[in-house]
């Protein structure tokens, strides 16, 4: 993959909260990627959203500043780096809504070889966990380091 | 001195570096996304598989 990245990024000591700024049509916002402990032991959500003027995490907005892909390129490096940190944690993540969903699927799909080399990666549909696939339509997706 | 740490992505071929920040400090421990975290709590409660092993 070679995408650019956000090379300067923000973290908390415990490594769950990252920030880094998208700079872009929009001028410059600060971005917010936050891994949070779900119920089910050792499944922690990713999630992504802007950071607003109260220092809240606006995590609906749709942002458009002509970066997407460096965003998610970005936001692929931080769960590079966390599961590296965290091997034995899976991550589940979904889109804000079904266009971004599926544009997460076609980012997974589009790399598919090289993420499956470095991940698990399974697809959550109809309350089933399958193994991913290119072009499986999929509410939300989970993955995991693969322990070598 | 701020503490920092690289990281070289394998996929991107990239190098990242992670500044801990006092500011992110502060928000350790809280509850951030909630709306998002209360979907993935119920998408997995849902869940008739169990994770794969």
């Amino acid at each position: 993959m070679n995408y650019e990245v956000y090379s300067k990024i923000e973290v908390s000591d415990d490594f769950n909260i990252f920030d880094f700024i998208s700079t872009g049509k929009n001028g410059d916002i600060l971005k917010r990627v936050v891994f949070s402990k779900t119920e089910e032991v050792g499944v922690y959500n990713l999630a992504l959203g802007d950071v607003e003027e109260d220092n809240e995490m606006n995590d609906h907005v749709i942002t458009d500043n002509g970066d997407r892909n460096k965003v998610l390129a970005t936001v692929a490096a931080i769960v590079e780096a966390y599961t590296k940190r965290f091997p034995f944690r899976w991550i589940i993540f979904r889109g804000n809504t079904e266009e971004r969903t599926r544009l997460y699927r076609m980012a997974l799909g589009l790399h598919l070889d090289e993420l499956s080399s470095l991940y698990e990666i399974w697809a959550y549909k109809d309350e089933q966990l399958v193994p991913f696939t290119k072009n499986l339509k999929t509410t939300a997706f989970l993955i995991k380091r693969k322990i070598s | 001195m701020k503490k920092t740490t690289n990281h070289k992505s394998e996929l991107m071929g990239k190098e990242i570096t992670f500044t801990v920040s006092e500011e992110l400090n502060k928000l350790q421990g809280k509850v951030l996304a909630q709306k998002k975290l209360a979907e993935a709590n119920k998408l997995l409660r849902k869940l008739k598989t169990p994770l794969p092993k």
